[in-house]
């Protein structure tokens, strides 16, 4: 998970360093201007967005919100993070626009690659290894995403999920797993309303309610989201009404 | 050697120039401990993984495998001591089916020092190595830039100093197994709870020769937290939603299509491909 | 534009990828035409090599990749782009953002540079799924005249080309309409 390095707000102040007190600001125009060149900002925050699984019981849940951003200008509405890889496996990536293109991109073709050599789905926890040792493969010069990990192992029928830094190491949880620029936020709301053995449609409240809340305390994320119930033989996929500030 | 790939390299540096920070990995601001016993070793650590002040995991592990009485806990740069040990694992193994014997700590030690030293310091890998082989007990501890420590007792980790005071009161040369587990476990504790780097609970692998090993997993939990007395749990329908589609099994099978070429039929020769029902 | 002053009032910054596809392009100067030139010498090539055309989508995401490619190198282009096209089978319109990281993002409408924060808003409140040519052109207008209003540069007007299942076609626009400020 990347560290949030505070973002100095003075005009003109040093470059990322991490700011001992950050003032509460109402946006002016002339501070939104400063930020039109993504320099001097953490590659993680420059696009903003969010995503977070949940398990529940034989199912489990993914979510994203929908803004692409270049640091407060919100370019698309409509720029959902989640892709698919399997009939009952998703990946969510936050982080850096261009490398969320680029690694989804990137795992579309080794998962097909996977499924041509296989002649199989690819199980979540393949794919968990794949995006962890292709992560790490990089650590000296990362993609600057933090990706999560959600599906249901077609042999087993169990539900997995898990998460990863952006050099790959893994976080596997029980309950469930955030990342983006809510991710703070969304540790609170999820601490706060998961518990086990949610069934589908509990599930989904529960995750909504969690990202919904928690993107609404976010300025970069939000803007409608999109949630994914994965059961063992169906997938509901539904587009959240959200706030479009 | 497995290489690393920098193709981004340029690209963050480039980054880095124009005063983009570099990105901070999930780091195990950690305690881990090992301990020598008469007939053996005990390596402990906490369960707390951490990416700057937020708690990431909190059950997670820090005992690594390394042959099955070699094992390795890892502080620092959470990924780097996963790969490392998973590298110098597979290396080990090699390395003992080639020459035929069981492998030796001190080997597996060399191995991570010499990939840690080659690397100087850039694999955050922080780790305690412990294990039995034909010449005795080994308890080793191996820094990042490549430095070893041989000694009976060890800390590492952000929780090491904590840690270190237990060792330092109460531990006796002539300890046995219960009694080196306990220390262990003691240790990580006050790793745990005066260190806010540590947490959660206590991972035990107790290393004995002629015994199989035991990984302790979550031998101790002194920090559960209990049963909420309600639930925030939704009345369905609370969340309103604009749009929804419904992805059955049916349609799931047509994520491989088959699709029959129109027209010459000559075009379509190889036989139908088998799909997964 | 070189430091303050106006090289030429009227330069395409435009490019044709193939028949139903073209690409506009801003940022650092030379790298502009230099990476649009490349994208048009492959994409006819593939066209010949192919004898067919890659839809707009294909495009756009042969365009990303090359931008992508070239972000890991020693010396990156500074590009932005916006891509139109029409998918020759479906005859739909795509319209592609793609910025200097290589961010790509499918949009009903988009604009790259300051331009953004005066145009978005204009076309967020009127641009709706079905707009005609005529009600585009229009919209177009709103945003340029705009432009000129809020810009504190002498604004040379803009070049205005059309992408239809015919291919592409210029616009003429009254570049000399004087835009009184509020």
């Amino acid at each position: 998970m990347a560290q949030k390095v505070v973002e100095a707000y003075e005009t003109g102040s040093g470059a990322g360093k991490n700011a001992p007190f950050v003032p509460i600001v109402h946006e002016s125009l002339d501070l939104q201007a400063d930020r039109l060149l993504p320099s001097q900002s953490n590659p993680f925050d420059i696009n903003g967005g969010a995503c977070v699984a949940m398990v529940g019981k034989d199912c489990v849940a993914i979510a994203c919100d929908l803004r692409l951003g270049m640091q407060s200008l919100t370019i698309s509405n409509n720029f959902p993070k989640i892709f698919n890889y399997a009939p009952s496996t998703y990946l969510g990536l936050t982080g850096l626009a261009t490398d969320v293109n680029t690694v989804s991109d990137l795992f579309r073709y080794k998962v097909n690659m996977y499924r041509l050599r296989e002649e199989r789905d690819i199980a979540p926890q393949t794919l968990a290894n794949l995006v962890s040792s292709s992560l790490y493969e990089k650590r000296f010069g990362p993609y600057f995403v933090s990706p999560v990990l959600a599906g249901i192992n077609p042999t087993t029928g169990k539900p997995f999920i898990c998460g990863f830094d952006s050099i790959g190491c893994i976080d596997f949880a029980k309950d469930f797993i955030v990342s983006g620029t809510a991710s703070d936020q969304l540790f609170g709301t999820c601490e706060g309303l998961w518990e086990p053995d949610l069934a589908p449609e509990d599930l989904f409240e529960t995750i909504s309610q969690a990202l919904l809340s928690a993107v609404d305390r976010d300025a970069l994320s939000g803007w409608g989201a999109q949630v994914y119930i994965i059961e063992k033989d169906k997938v509901t996929q539904r587009l959240l009404k959200g706030r479009q500030d | 050697m497995p290489g690393f790939d920098f193709t981004n390299y340029n690209r963050n540096a480039a980054l880095h120039a124009r005063g983009v920070p570099l990105p901070k990995a999930t780091s195990t601001g950690t305690t881990i401990v090992g301990c020598v016993y008469d007939k053996g070793v005990v390596i402990a650590a906490d369960t707390r993984a951490t990416s700057g002040p937020i708690v990431a995991d909190k059950n997670c592990e820090k005992l690594h495998y390394i042959a099955p009485k070699i094992w390795c806990a890892g502080a620092g740069t959470a990924a780097d001591t996963e790969f490392t040990t998973a590298l110098i694992s597979s290396n080990v193994e090699l390395h003992s089916l080639s020459t035929g014997r069981d492998p030796r700590v001190i080997t597996c030690m060399t191995m991570l020092k010499q990939h840690l030293f080659r690397y100087q310091g850039h694999i955050g890998a922080y780790l305690v190595v412990a294990g039995v082989d034909p010449t005795g007990t080994g308890l080793y501890t191996v820094h990042a830039h490549g430095s070893t420590d041989k000694l009976p007792y060890v800390t590492m980790g952000s929780g090491s100093l904590a840690a270190m005071s237990v060792f330092e009161s109460t531990w006796r040369p002539d300890l046995d197994r219960q009694g080196a587990i306990d220390i262990c476990a003691e240790a990580i504790k006050a790793g745990i709870f005066n260190d806010l780097g540590s947490g959660s609970n206590v991972d035990v692998c107790v290393i004995e020769k002629d015994q199989p090993t035991q990984l302790l997993r979550n031998y101790m939990k002194p920090n559960e937290r209990p049963q909420k007395e309600r639930n925030y749990r939704f009345p369905r329908g609370t969340t309103a939603y604009l749009d929804q589609r419904v992805i059955s099994k049916e349609d799931m099978k047509k994520y491989v299509t088959i699709e029959t070429l129109s027209g010459d039929d000559n075009l379509a020769t190889g036989d139908s491909m088998e799909v997964d029902t | 534009m070189r430091g303050p002053t106006v090289l030429k009032a009227e330069d395409d910054k435009t490019r044709q990828l193939n028949k139903h596809t073209l690409m506009a392009f801003s940022g650092e100067s030379g790298d502009t035409v230099q990476f649009a030139e490349y994208i048009q010498a492959n994409a006819a090539l593939y066209s010949m090599r192919n004898d067919t055309e890659l839809s707009p989508s294909a495009v756009a995401n042969f365009v990303r990749g090359e931008l992508a490619r070239s972000l890991r190198s020693r010396s990156p282009y500074t590009v932005n782009l916006l891509l139109g096209g029409i998918d020759p089978v479906t005859e739909k319109p795509h319209l592609y953002w793609v910025d200097y990281l290589a961010s790509l993002a499918p949009l009903p409408y988009a604009a790259h540079g300051y331009a953004q924060y005066y145009c978005l808003s204009i076309l967020d409140k009127h641009h709706h799924p079905d707009c005609s040519l005529e009600e585009g052109l229009a919209l177009l207008t709103l945003c340029t005249d705009e432009l000129k209003r809020r810009l504190p540069i002498d604004y040379k007007g803009m070049l205005v080309k059309v992408v239809t299942k015919d291919g592409v076609q210029e616009i003429a626009v009254d570049n000399d309409k004087v835009v009184r400020s509020a």
